[in-house]
C-alpha cells in the first residue's frame, strides 16, 4: 500500500531509521517476507536482548508505576472484601454473580489468543506467528493468574478456597463432580499448567542466549538457571522440536475446552439467556477474538517502545486483524441465532430474556457489546484500516470493551430479570467492584511489564527459522519460484495467510 | 522426503487432461445411478409408503449435498487463507462442488411437486380437494397445522406461534435462495479457476481470495437455515441454537472425506500421478480428523450435554427419539464409529500418508456421514411423550421402535443420488484439466512437505 507511511506517521524504524517496509501484500507467487531489514541471525539476537539487557525507556517506567498503584488498589480492596465479606460488592439476590464471575470469564477469554497461536497456528504452519507467540503466551499466563483471582475471592470465606479442589478431608466432604463450577477448577487448572509449559519449554533456547550474552554475575546466575543446562547441541534441538509438536498438540484441545467448560457453567442451568447449545463455540469463538485484540492493544506500543518493528511487522498486526475480523463475524453469527432461536422456540422466557437484554434494564450494556463486537470490527474488512496503527488500535481496544460487556450483559441480565417478576432487582456496581476489575488490570500490566523487561519477548529462535537465511537453496540462487531446481527448498510451502 | 517429483514443467497432458478415461466413469456412475433409481421406483412402488420414500428421499438428499458443501467450504478456505498446500487437490474439489448447480433438482423438483399437488398422503378425514401447500406435510409436519394440531395440540400451539417463519410459501423461497446461492458461488469459482488454467493470470486468485469472504459469510448463513429449515424442522418444536455447526460438523466429515475419496480414485484412473502425494493425503486426512472427527464430536458432546443436563422437555424429546428402541444403537454406533475408531485411525500418521489405509478410512467415515444424516432425519418424536411420568415407562412402550436400516430402498436411493454425483462430477473434470496447472502456487503444492 503506497500510502502506508502517510497514513501512520512515525513508522521509521526505531532502530535503524529504515522506512517501514511494507510486506502486508502477499504475492500470489512466493511469501512476503515476515522480518524486515535484517540479513543475519545475530541481528535479531542483538535486536530482542538488548530490551532484557539495557535500561528500559521512560515510558516503561511510568508505565510500571501506573499498573503498580492499580495492583495495590487491588490488594486494598481485596484485602477490604476479605475482612468484610462480600457485601461490599453490589451483588444481590437474584444477582449473585456480576462484575466478580464477569471479570473471571474476561480474563479467561483474553488468554485464548496465547494457545491459539501458539498450537493451533503452528499445526497450521503460520509461519508468521513466531514473531508475536512468545508475548501472547506470557499474555495467556498472566490473563489465566487475573481470572483464577475472581473465583477465588468469590466464594465469600476465601479461607475455605482450597474447597474447589477435590482434596480428601476431615469432614469427608467432596465437591460436586456434576458440577461445571468443578470442571472449570480442572479446565483453567489444566490450561494454566500446560500454558505455563509450553510458554517455558519454547523459551529455554532463547534464556540460554541470554545467559550466554550475560555480563553481570547475577543475571548469568539467573539466566543460567532457568536455561537449565541449554547447550544447543544438535541432540538438544532435536528434542527440543518432537517436544515442542507433542506440547502444541496437547494444547490445542485446551484452546476449546477451556472456554466451552467456562460455557458450561451458564449453559447446563435453565436460566434463560444461559441454557443454549451454541454457548460451547460461541464462547471459543469470542474468547480468541478478545484474545487478539489485547495482542493487538498490546503489541502496537510494545513494538513502538522497544522497536521491534521490524520482527513485529505491518503484516503480522494485518493478520491479526484480519482473525479479529472472522471472529467477531462468528460472534456476530452466535448472537443472531440466540436471537433468532429464542423467538423460533416460542419459549416466552427465552423470548423476553433476549428483548430484556436489548431493550431493557441494561439496553445501554447490550447496545455497548453489539457495537464494539460486530459493527465496529466490520471496519478491519478495510486493508486501510488493517494496516492503520492509530485505527487498530483504538478498534482493538473498543473490542476490549465489547467482549467485557458482552460477558456482563450474559450473566448480569439474565440473572437481575429471572422468572419471577417479585424476585427482580437491579445490579449496581459499588467502588470495591469497580476498583477489583481495575486492579486486575493493574496486576495484569504488572506481570506483563516485568516480562518485557527481563525474558526474551520475542522467540528469537523460532524467528530465525522463517528467515529466508534459515533456508539455503543454493543451487537456484535468484532464480524465481516455478523454475526446477526449487525442488531443492526443504521445508518450504505450507504457510498461508 | 515424498514431495512430489514433478515441477509444472513435467506435466504431460495425459496426467493432467481430462479425457475418455472420466468419461468411461462418468457414463458408468450415470448407468448405475440410473438402474439403481429405477429398482428404488420399483420397490418404493410395492411398499406403498409416500412418506417412507419421501423421508429416504431426503436424507439421500441431503447427504450428497453436504459432500458437495464441503468440498465448496474447502474451495473456500483455500482462496481466503492463500493457501498453497491445497492447489494439487483444489480441482476436484471445485468439480465435487460443481454438482451443487444440479442438484438443486433433487430439492426444488420434490417441493415444488408436493407444494402443487392436492394429494394428502396422511391418513384419513383430510379435507376435500387442493389445500394449500399440505403436500409438503408428507415431510414437515408444519406445512399442515390443522393436522398437527390434531394430532397433538400443545405441539401445534407452539408451532403456530413460529408460522411466521415456517410456512410454505417462505419456506420455498428459501430454498430458492440457498439453492441460487450455491449453484452461482460454486459456477463462479469454478469457471474462474478454469480461465486460470488458460491465461495463468495471477489476477484470478486475488479475485478469487476477495470473492471468498463474501461466500464464506453467506455459505455459513446459507447451510445454517438450510439444516434449520430442511431438518430441525422435521421436529418443528425443537430447536437448538447450535444445530447449524452441527450440520456444518457434517458437512466437513463427509465433504473432505469424499474429497479424498475423489483424489484417491483420480489418482487411481492414472491422472496426477506424482502430482498428489502422501503429503497431501495427510494434510487431508489431518482436516476429515480435526473437523469431521474431532470438531464434529465436540459439537456433538456440547449439544447432546447441555440439554440432557438441562432437562428441559421441550429439548430433551428430540435425544429421547434416538435412544428409544433400536436408535439407541444407531447413537452408540455414532459415538464409536464418528468419533472414536477414526479418531484413533486417523491419528497416525502413516494411516492418513498410505494410499491403502485412507481409502479405508474415507469409505468409513463416509458410511458414518451418511448414518449422521440418517440419525438427523429419520427418528419421529412420539407425540404422547408427554404422557409418559417416567423415562422408564417410556422406553419400555417403544422398545421396539425400528430403524428402517433395513429398508433396501435406502441403499438403492443412496447408490442412485451417490451415482448421480460421481457421475457429475466426473463428467465436468472430463472436460477440463484436472489440476489447477497455471495456478501461481501450484509449484509451492507440488514440493510441499509435512515437517
Amino acid at each position: 500500500m503506497a500510502n502506508l507511511s502517510a497514513s501512520a506517521p512515525g513508522l521509521q524504524s526505531a532502530t535503524k531509521g529504515f522506512i517501514e517496509s511494507d510486506n502486508t501484500e502477499q504475492p500470489t507467487e512466493g511469501r512476503a517476507p515476515l522480518v524486515l531489514n535484517m540479513h543475519k541471525f545475530g541481528e535479531v539476537t542483538h535486536q530482542v536482548c538488548r530490551v532484557a539487557e539495557n535500561r528500559p525507556p521512560l515510558a516503561w517506567y511510568i508505565a510500571f508505576a501506573i499498573c503498580l498503584s492499580m495492583l495495590g488498589f487491588l490488594g486494598f480492596c481485596v484485602t477490604y472484601l476479605i475482612f468484610t465479606g462480600v457485601g461490599v460488592w453490589g451483588l444481590n439476590n437474584p444477582v449473585m454473580w456480576a462484575y466478580d464471575i464477569t471479570n473471571f470469564v474476561f480474563w479467561v477469554g483474553i488468554g485464548h489468543a496465547g494457545t491459539l497461536i501458539s498450537a493451533i497456528l503452528f499445526l497450521f504452519r503460520q509461519k508468521w506467528r513466531t514473531g508475536i507467540n512468545r508475548f501472547a503466551e506470557a499474555m495467556t499466563i498472566f490473563a489465566v493468574v487475573c481470572a483464577g483471582l475472581f473465583p477465588g475471592i468469590h466464594v465469600g470465606r476465601v479461607w475455605f478456597a482450597y474447597w474447589l479442589f477435590p482434596i480428601p478431608n476431615s469432614m469427608d466432604m467432596w465437591p460436586q463432580f456434576r458440577s461445571p463450577l468443578l470442571w472449570d477448577v480442572f479446565a483453567v487448572g489444566t490450561y494454566f499448567t500446560v500454558s505455563l509449559v509450553f510458554w517455558y519449554v519454547g523459551m529455554i533456547p532463547d534464556l540460554a542466549t541470554l545467559r550466554d550474552r550475560a555480563k553481570g554475575r547475577f543475571q548469568q546466575f539467573a539466566y543460567g538457571l532457568a536455561a537449565i543446562g541449554w547447550r544447543g547441541s544438535m541432540r538438544h534441538w532435536h528434542r527440543y522440536e518432537v517436544a515442542y509438536l507433542l506440547l502444541a498438540a496437547l494444547a490445542t484441545p485446551l484452546v476449546l475446552s477451556v472456554h466451552s467448560v467456562v460455557s458450561f457453567d451458564f449453559a447446563v442451568s435453565q436460566v434463560p439467556g444461559w441454557h443454549t447449545t451454541i454457548f460451547p463455540p460461541y464462547f471459543v469463538a469470542g474468547a480468541i477474538f478478545s484474545g487478539f485484540a489485547m495482542v493487538v492493544s498490546l503489541a502496537v506500543p510494545a513494538r513502538q517502545l522497544f522497536g521491534l518493528k521490524d520482527l513485529i511487522t505491518m503484516r503480522h498486526l494485518d493478520n491479526m486483524n484480519k482473525i479479529i475480523l472472522l471472529t467477531g463475524c462468528m460472534v456476530g453469527y452466535a448472537y443472531s441465532m440466540e436471537f433468532f432461536i429464542a423467538w423460533y422456540s416460542g419459549a416466552m422466557y427465552e423470548k423476553f430474556a433476549f428483548v430484556n437484554r436489548a431493550f431493557g434494564q441494561y439496553w445501554w450494556a447490550y447496545w455497548i457489546m453489539v457495537s464494539c463486537n460486530v459493527i465496529t470490527p466490520q471496519l478491519f474488512w478495510f486493508k486501510r484500516v488493517r494496516t492503520s496503527i492509530p485505527l487498530m488500535f483504538i478498534l482493538s481496544i473498543f473490542v476490549n470493551v465489547g467482549m467485557w460487556f458482552e460477558r456482563f450483559v450474559i450473566i448480569v441480565t439474565s440473572l437481575a430479570n429471572d422468572y419471577l417478576p417479585s424476585s427482580w432487582d437491579q445490579f449496581v456496581p459499588t467502588w470495591v467492584d469497580i476498583g477489583t476489575m481495575v486492579g486486575a488490570f493493574g496486576l495484569f500490566g504488572v506481570l506483563f511489564l516485568l516480562f518485557c523487561r527481563y525474558l526474551p519477548m520475542i522467540a528469537i529462535a523460532e524467528v530465525k527459522a522463517i528467515m529466508p537465511e534459515a533456508n539455503p537453496h543454493p543451487h537456484d540462487h535468484g532464480v524465481p519460484t516455478g523454475a526446477v531446481g526449487a525442488l531443492h527448498e526443504p521445508q518450504s510451502g505450507g504457510s498461508s495467510t | 522426503m515424498s514431495a512430489a517429483l514433478t515441477t509444472v514443467a513435467d506435466l504431460s497432458d495425459r496426467s493432467v487432461l481430462g479425457d475418455a478415461r472420466l468419461v468411461r466413469v462418468s457414463r458408468a456412475a450415470a448407468l448405475i445411478a440410473v438402474v439403481a433409481l429405477v429398482l428404488a421406483a420399483i420397490v418404493a412402488w410395492r411398499q406403498g409408503d409416500p412418506h417412507g420414500f419421501a423421508m429416504i428421499w431426503l436424507q439421500n438428499g441431503i447427504y450428497v449435498l453436504t459432500l458437495a458443501l464441503g468440498a465448496f467450504f474447502f474451495v473456500l478456505i483455500q482462496h481466503i487463507t492463500n493457501a498453497g498446500w491445497g492447489v494439487a487437490v483444489r480441482r476436484v474439489a471445485e468439480a465435487q462442488a460443481a454438482n451443487l448447480n444440479w442438484l438443486w433438482i433433487l430439492f426444488l423438483v420434490p417441493m415444488f411437486w408436493l407444494f402443487v399437488t392436492d394429494r394428502q398422503f396422511h391418513g384419513s378425514g383430510h379435507a376435500e380437494g387442493y389445500t394449500f401447500g399440505h403436500g409438503l406435510a408428507l415431510i414437515w409436519p408444519w406445512a399442515d397445522l390443522a393436522h398437527l394440531s390434531a394430532e397433538s395440540p400443545a405441539e401445534g400451539v407452539i408451532v403456530a406461534a413460529k408460522s411466521a417463519y415456517l410456512n410454505v410459501p417462505f419456506f420455498l423461497i428459501r430454498a430458492c435462495v440457498y439453492f441460487a446461492f450455491w449453484a452461482i458461488a460454486t459456477t463462479w469459482f469454478f469457471r474462474t479457476s478454469r480461465m486460470q488454467d488458460h491465461s495463468g493470470d495471477p489476477s484470478l486468485s486475488r479475485r478469487m481470495r476477495f470473492a471468498a469472504a463474501p461466500a464464506l459469510i453467506l455459505f455459513a448463513l446459507t447451510s445454517t437455515f438450510a439444516a434449520f429449515d430442511w431438518i430441525m424442522s422435521l421436529s418443528p418444536a425443537w430447536f437448538s441454537t447450535m444445530f447449524g455447526i452441527y450440520f456444518f460438523a457434517g458437512i466437513c466429515a463427509g465433504g473432505f472425506s469424499a474429497l479424498a475419496m475423489g483424489c484417491l480414485r483420480v489418482q487411481g484412473l492414472g491422472y496426477l500421478r506424482g502430482v498428489i502425494t502422501a503429503e497431501h493425503y495427510q494434510d487431508l486426512g489431518k482436516m476429515i480428523w480435526a473437523f469431521g472427527i474431532v470438531f464434529w464430536a465436540y459439537i456433538a458432546f456440547s449439544q447432546y450435554m447441555l440439554i440432557w443436563y438441562g432437562n428441559l422437555p421441550e429439548e430433551t424429546v428430540w435425544f429421547i427419539a434416538r435412544q428409544i428402541g433400536d436408535w439407541a444403537w444407531v447413537s452408540v454406533a455414532l459415538l464409536l464409529g464418528h468419533f472414536i475408531i477414526p479418531f484413533l485411525f486417523f491419528v497416525s500418521r502413516w494411516a492418513k500418508r498410505w494410499r491403502g489405509t485412507l481409502t479405508i478410512g474415507v469409505v468409513w467415515m463416509l458410511a458414518f456421514a451418511w448414518l449422521d444424516i440418517y440419525w438427523l432425519v429419520m427418528p419421529v418424536v412420539p407425540h404422547d411423550v408427554a404422557t409418559y411420568t417416567t423415562y422408564d415407562a417410556l422406553a419400555a412402550v417403544y422398545a421396539t421402535t425400528s430403524t428402517g436400516l433395513g429398508n433396501p430402498l435406502n441403499y438403492l436411493m443412496l447408490v442412485g443420488f451417490v451415482g448421480l454425483s460421481v457421475a457429475g462430477a466426473t463428467h465436468r473434470l472430463s472436460r477440463c484439466a484436472v489440476l489447477c496447472r497455471r495456478d501461481p502456487r501450484l509449484n509451492e503444492s507440488l514440493r510441499f512437505e509435512n515437517i
